[in-house]
């Protein structure tokens, strides 16, 4: 890892960044209302129970298309704006049917858009600031073209703008790399389950901070072993059979209850 | 080893063009008696699918007709053939793929299927709606296995891809993978049945405006454990939604039997009786 790379994952995990994950508990706050938690078994372990549950489902059915997104866009330079932009589109609609929990992709449309919005504002250059020595190269002002260009096409509705298709492009636009890029996405999906579990009063934040230190990372990483080779088909890899290199949900329980959030009678969090 | 059923309209009548299968494979049309419905049963020798087997079945339904596929009991995919031994195969996987090309109406309404311990199944199913005058009910489910045994969720993998395209365009592609048994029982239970309803179409509107007011008087407040029944809906592309349901067979199976019978075509099979 470069310094470079260093300087972007403590950027990209700031808890404070506006990504729009504040208001997103992933299903966590539904399947607490559905009754999954109550009976002997002690809150932190329930907790990352979900955890487990969650990111064994959310890695394959997301990382085939962060991978894929982050793929395209590192290869804007060769493609063009228009083949990478068309790209994009397509692995949008893909994720688009095959996330089928209104819920769900809500919330991940929020979150999508919410990152292409970042790069634009959060990380373009800052005018006149002397201490920068060097102006945006060609490749970053392509890059920004490029954002720019897809946002557009989001907020009018020409394409989703889904979380794990935005996330790729975000960070291949930035540089980082493919295996940072996903693992930093499930790290930052559990940590913020484990945030959402903490405002839900399930658990204490010191707990939150244990699950997060001793749990997390053997979760994330089993999930990324499992899950990191998955594609989309949308780039037509010769030799990609879709049953086993192809995204899937793998907890039909966790969706139902994601689904029902809506039907919560009283609830703090959007999904 | 393949099948093929096409089913035409002849005057009032539905009939079926083709109707051909393979072993293991074995299709079973009783008389029906009602305008533009074909009915045909999907059977295997043997009550079950094994490990190797790999089934290929393409669906024709003309515009004007209906047809209401079943199955003869529960699809059980077995590891082995009962009574043969293990170094039969060359794969261990049972694959069946289904095409559907739909430009009346399909209900697609088999039982569950079962997968016994350390089986590993693939089912891969294409629904290709001609026009948006094409309707479509697709049932796919899935049981935790042979609990006679004590076996729950013991099998190896359950893969299942459903995908609908309307006019040449996808508008859902739900696919879900089931695997690994040290986790499943504790992912998906207290539930042993899990089900997902497709509704696609003029045909199936009264039953998606009765399942949507139904689902939106739910009011969840704090539970102290677990419903027996849990169900979602979802609208995907183009009017349809997709429904889940988990709970134990018994319960799905009448929750599904109530929610579709308002289709005639489907209560006279007595598909949920």
């Amino acid at each position: 890892m470069d310094n470079r790379e260093r300087d972007l994952l403590l950027l990209l995990s700031d808890s404070n960044l506006p990504t729009g994950s504040f208001v997103a508990s992933s299903g966590l706050e539904s399947f607490l209302a559905h009754g999954f938690a109550t009976g002997t078994t002690p809150a932190s372990e329930v907790i990352t129970t979900f955890v487990r549950d969650s990111l064994s489902t959310y890695a394959p059915s997301a990382l085939p298309f962060v991978a894929d997104a982050h793929s395209v866009v590192s290869h804007l330079s060769s493609a063009g704006q228009d083949q990478t932009i068309a790209r994009l589109e397509d692995l949008d609609d893909l994720y688009e049917c095959m996330t089928l929990n209104h819920v769900a992709r809500r919330a991940s449309k929020a979150q999508g858009v919410a990152l292409l919005s970042l790069y634009a504002k959060g990380f373009s250059r800052p005018p006149g600031v002397a201490l920068i020595s060097s102006s945006a190269t060609d490749e970053e002002e392509r890059l920004s073209k490029l954002v720019d260009n897809f946002k557009l096409m989001v907020r009018r509705g020409d394409s989703d703008g889904h979380l794990p298709v935005c996330w790729g492009t975000l960070c291949a636009a930035l540089g980082l790399s493919l295996e940072r890029t996903q693992h930093l996405h499930l790290y930052l999906h559990a940590r913020s389950l484990l945030s959402a579990a903490v405002r839900l009063n399930s658990i204490g934040p010191y707990a939150a901070q244990q699950i997060l230190h001793h749990a997390v990372s053997s979760l994330v990483d089993q999930s990324i072993q499992k899950s990191a080779h998955l594609r989309t088909g949308v780039l037509q890899e010769s030799g990609w059979d879709e049953t086993t290199d192809g995204p899937a949900n793998t907890w039909p329980l966790g969706e139902i209850l994601a689904a029902r959030h809506d039907l919560q009678h009283s609830r703090i969090f959007n999904s | 080893m393949s099948g093929k059923i096409s089913v035409e309209l002849h005057g009032t009548r539905a009939v079926f063009a083709e109707l051909s299968s393979t072993y293991p494979l074995k299709l079973l049309s009783p008389r029906v008696h009602r305008v533009a419905l074909a009915v045909a049963y999907i059977c295997s020798y043997g009550g079950g699918l094994v490990s190797g087997d790999r089934i290929s079945l393409s669906v024709d339904v003309a515009s004007g007709t209906t047809l209401v596929l079943l199955s003869q009991g529960s699809t059980k995919v077995f590891k082995f053939r009962p009574g043969q031994h293990a170094s039969t195969g060359p794969s261990r996987l049972t694959t069946q793929c289904l095409d559907f090309a739909v430009a009346g109406s399909l209900f697609l309404l088999p039982d569950p299927v079962t997968c016994f311990r350390d089986a590993s199944y693939n089912q891969i199913q294409t629904f290709r709606l001609a026009s948006r005058d094409a309707s479509l009910v697709a049932l796919d489910w899935v049981t935790s296995g042979r609990k006679s045994r004590g076996e729950e969720w013991m099998f190896s993998r359950y893969y299942s891809v459903n995908e609908v395209i309307v006019e040449g365009k996808r508008v859902a592609k739900d696919v879900m993978l089931l695997e690994d048994a040290s986790t499943l029982a504790e992912k998906l239970g207290p539930y042993s049945c899990y089900a997902t309803l497709i509704l696609y179409g003029p045909r199936v509107q009264g039953v998606i405006r009765s399942l949507k007011e139904e689902y939106g008087r739910i009011s969840v407040f704090k539970a102290t454990a677990p419903s027996e029944l849990l169900w979602s809906l979802s609208e995907i592309g183009g009017g349809g939604v997709i429904v889940r349901v988990a709970g134990d067979t018994e319960k799905v199976r009448n929750w599904l039997g109530a929610a579709l019978d308002s289709l005639e075509d489907v209560v006279a099979t007595r598909a949920f009786a």
